[in-house]
């Protein structure tokens, strides 16, 4: 059993303390916009917010998240969430899409400490990510974009 | 407009009562005969239609129009990124004159000859759906615009019938007819309920076709339909696959190919709390559990003793690689394949030949590492002979084939709801996935809908790679210095006889995946051969972004640097001189130099250059910029320019996303992507010994498409060939130092330049 918040909302999982994060989100509270890449932290498909800060889903138990606010892609009312999706949109970053939930997590994370990053600093932070369909400049750009709407 | 998600727990629909269920639906075919939608048509899904000839397209039913004025445009490919969920309805919206606000795009789900790809139509006797090769666009385009011409033409008509005035003084526009003089207008929703679809409808000459300049959507860049779903979460791939009731399973699989479990020790598995169930497959040992976590649990606490008798277990990289350079080198040796290409007679070139120039290349296995790790999810029904299965594929048909064969049915037994894609690459466009077989297998073993889904390390250690290859290069130079002969020996494995076997039976051996780039039809050489040396395969083999054309052109886009070198000739021009009868290559190349400012000296750096046509009609050249660390043999990558014609630009903005990605990608593959094999165990996992290239480490990308108004082709594989080559004739251009193996790692640079 664990306690904590998703996207503002308190919930009450019934789920072996030790299942990733990542399991609970998806196949529990099938919240799917997370998704699963590489389960140990190489990839970042997996990001989300956990009291702030970007996290692996993959990589915590969910018993680490007991108390603790949790906000994933599905979130409504990021206000840095909400600027880069609607960048994404804009920019026409996915190709396949499927890291993407991750590389909007990560750089909301980003926006929220630093709200008007250099390329540099974009990039610095991005490398957590992978995108295999090779979407970086349009992840740049977007995240430029973002940063001029928060 | 949007799309519509393909259904999760629908009740199965005939076709029938689908036409039935909505507004008028068009049909077109390019044989002349055209019918109109046959509300009683006799095609059921899943049943191959007898189709009258070659580059036949039998009565296909695209476009319904509603009396609400929405329209539902039919889409047969996948989408995996590469945009033509978009770009092909947007061809018929165009066409047809339609407001695209108010288009759905519906995707094709069923494996009905009538959707298939017009190309496809050759390896299997009907068309299949199937997405790959970069050929979608390209051999729908013509049946989208007939489509949405046919469509508009019948509106038309049915207006000035029911005003009584010539067509001529009628025209569409944003899903209206319109009567200038009159000021009359009718929707095209208020149309249909005027009208009476006749039997056929008559085939628009492309005279009629919408001017170019008239373009509203074309050419112009419009939000692709699976964009603001993957832009919040919303989109669904196959592993987001929610099915009422369903469980999990984890497959353990044999560590080597061909391997069987000889005895399963499950004792811990079963302790642990939400395992279900024990399922022994031919390949491996699956764990049931009623949570994802429970059943990877599961899978690492089974005990599992393999039988030890594959031949694989024999296989190790370095040498079946030395065996393949042995057979390429041996100019005696063949199999029994045919010519991949044969231009004029190379035997009394090579004869007469003042020198005679051979390099020996090779190239290493490669992962595809899409982001979505295979999964599939699949419901048996009780007596084992109809499934519905969620999965992201690119081939409906295929997928419905094979699932037929394992569940030995019929096709029209397996209901099938394609996916969104998490990245495709070829990877997900075999005959028999053996994902969606563990699924059924399992499903049908304990009467419940199962999600398998594979862990990172399963999907490498389990992939499916494009093979490694050993190709020798030859080249005949006369007294004069000119290239009077080229061959090209590719030893690797058939990636057919493996992927997809139904095709291989009737490609009476010619592998269009395998030896895709092996030849050379964009130089002016007189002589030319290209053949393919049939390997055993050391691992599974597949399809990868390029197909063949990753190796193939490394190979021989280095080999026509080192002539040029060796004539002491300048590379880009004495690729121009050679391609003096290929007006597109020769383009891309001028382009791709100005592009590049390729005259200019670099201090530190230097540049190298590969042309590659692919897929329909598209070429493209590409430029690297590399530096080179003598003391590490770090190959740095800091500029890339390439320069395309893949003909119209439908989607210009998206066309610039895929030459970028394909950059990418293939300079990932050319720096450092490997991988291993041995004692027939892949040596790798995951991201930490199989990485791919970051934001960090990518180079400046610098794209240019040639503007001009020839029919469109392919972009989703295009330009990828050039990555290896380029890096590769850079990097000789740098420092002198000819590497000749794939990826280029630091220490195969650093053996280079040591001579
Ligand atoms: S899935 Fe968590 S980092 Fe890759
Ligand atoms: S968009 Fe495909 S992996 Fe990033």
């Amino acid at each position: 059993m664990a306690n904590f918040t998703i996207n503002s909302e308190s919930i009450e999982v019934d789920a072996n303390p030790n299942t990733p994060l990542l399991w609970v989100l998806r196949e529990h509270l099938k919240l799917t916009g997370t998704k699963f890449g590489c389960g140990v932290g190489l990839c970042g498909a997996c990001t989300v917010h956990v009291d702030g800060n970007s996290t692996f889903a993959c990589m915590i138990p969910v018993s680490a998240v007991e108390g603790k606010e949790v906000t994933t892609i599905e979130a409504q009312s990021n206000p840095a969430q909400n600027a880069l999706k609607e960048a994404w949109v804009a920019e026409a970053v996915p190709q396949c899409g499927y890291c993407q939930s991750g590389q909007i997590m990560r750089a909301a994370n980003l926006l929220e400490n630093n709200p008007k990053p250099s390329r540099e600093d974009i990039v610095n932070h991005m490398r957590t990510n992978i995108c295999r369909c090779g979407t970086y400049n349009r992840i740049i750009k977007a995240i430029e974009r973002a940063a001029e709407e928060v | 407009m949007t799309y519509n998600k393909p259904p999760i727990q629908s009740p199965k629909t005939t076709r029938r009562e689908f036409l039935q269920s909505v507004g008028i639906t068009f049909a077109v075919g390019s044989t002349g005969i055209v019918g109109a939608c046959s509300l009683d048509s006799s095609s059921e899904p899943n049943e191959p239609l007898p189709s009258s000839g070659n580059n036949t397209i039998s009565a296909n039913a695209w476009v319904t129009i509603s009396a609400d004025d929405s329209i539902k445009i039919m889409y047969a490919g996948t989408e995996m990124g590469q945009g033509s969920m978009t770009t092909l309805p947007l061809v018929l919206a165009e066409e047809l004159d339609a407001d695209w606000e108010n288009v759905n795009v519906d995707i094709v789900s069923v494996h009905d000859p009538v959707y298939g790809n017009p190309i496809r139509y050759t390896y299997y006797g009907f068309p299949i759906l199937y997405t790959a090769g970069s050929r979608t666009l390209e051999a729908y385009y013509p049946v989208m615009r007939q489509a949405g011409a046919q469509a508009r033409k019948f509106l038309l008509d049915t207006a000035a019938a029911e005003w009584r005035v010539p067509v001529a003084e009628l025209k569409t526009e944003l899903s209206q007819v319109s009567h200038t003089a009159s000021g009359r207008t009718l929707s095209y929703g208020q149309i249909i309920e005027l009208a009476e679809l006749p039997d056929n409808l008559p085939l628009v000459d492309e005279k009629e076709y919408k001017r170019q300049e008239d373009y509203r959507y074309l050419g112009k860049d419009i939000t692709r339909v699976d964009v603001p779903g993957k832009s919040d979460g919303s989109a669904e791939f196959g592993i987001d696959a929610q099915v009422p009731g369903m469980v999990y399973a984890s497959v353990l699989r044999a560590p080597v190919e061909g391997e069987e479990p000889l005895e399963i020790n499950d004792d811990k598995t079963l302790e642990i709390d939400g395992v279900i169930d024990v399922v022994s497959l031919p390949h491996g040992v699956a764990v049931v559990a009623e949570t994802v976590e429970a059943a990877f649990w599961g899978k690492s606490a089974l005990e599992v003793i393999w039988s030890t008798n594959s031949p694989f277990r024999n296989v190790t990289q370095g040498e079946t690689l030395d065996t393949y350079e042995t057979h390429a080198r041996d100019l005696t040796f063949s199999t029994d394949s045919p010519l991949w290409q044969n231009v004029g007679d190379i035997e009394p070139a090579f004869n007469e030949a003042n020198t005679v120039v051979e390099e020996m290349y090779r190239a290493d296995p490669a992962y595809h590492a899409q982001m979505e790790p295979m999964n599939a999810t699949a419901n048996v029904s009780d007596d084992g002979k109809s499934a519905e299965i969620w999965v992201s594929t690119q081939t409906q048909s295929l997928t419905v084939m094979a699932a037929a064969d394992t569940l030995e049915t019929s096709i029209d037994k397996i209901t099938l709801h394609p996916m969104l894609i998490g990245g495709g690459y070829g990877r997900r466009g075999e005959y028999q996935a053996k994902y969606v077989d563990e699924a059924l297998l399992v499903s049908r073993a304990i009467g419940k809908p199962v999600k398998v889904i594979w862990s990172r390390e399963e999907d490498v250690k389990d992939g499916i790679f494009r093979p490694l290859a050993a190709q020798l290069m030859r080249a005949a130079i006369d007294s004069e210095g000119k290239i009077t002969a080229l061959q090209q020996r590719v030893a690797t494995p058939s990636v057919l006889s493996y992927f997809n076997v139904p095709r291989w039976k009737l490609a009476e051996k010619r592998d269009g995946i395998s030896m895709n780039g092996a030849q050379t039809s964009r130089y002016d050489i007189p002589n030319i051969r290209s053949e393919h040396l049939i390997m055993d395969r050391g691992s599974r083999v597949a399809a990868w972004r390029g197909v063949g054309t990753s190796y193939t052109r490394f190979a021989n886009e280095s080999f026509i640097d080192e002539l040029a070198h060796r004539e002491g000739a300048d590379p880009l021009q004495f690729r121009l001189d050679l391609a003096r009868n290929n007006p597109d290559g020769k383009k891309v190349l001028e382009e791709v130099g100005l592009m590049a400012d390729w005259s200019r000296k670099r201090e530190g750096s230097a540049l190298g250059v590969a042309l590659s046509d692919y897929g329909g009609f598209s070429v493209a050249a590409g430029i690297a910029e590399v530096s080179v660390n003598e003391q590490n043999g770090e190959i740095q990558v800091l500029n890339y320019w390439m320069v395309i014609d893949a003909g119209f630009l439908v989607a210009p903005r998206n066309v610039n996303a895929q030459m970028e990605g394909n950059v990418i990608m293939g300079l990932s593959n050319a720096l450092k992507e490997r991988i291993t094999i041995s004692d027939g165990i892949v040596d790798q996992s995951n991201f930490y010994d199989y990485q791919i290239m970051r934001m960090d480490e990518m180079p400046d990308i610098h794209v240019k498409a040639i503007i001009n108004n020839k029919s469109p082709s392919g972009v989703g594989e295009l330009g990828l060939a050039t990555t290896g080559a380029s890096v590769a004739n850079a990097v000789f251009a740098a420092t002198g130092a000819r590497v000749r193996e794939l990826p280029l790692t630091p220490d195969r640079v650093l053996a280079a330049l040591r001579g």
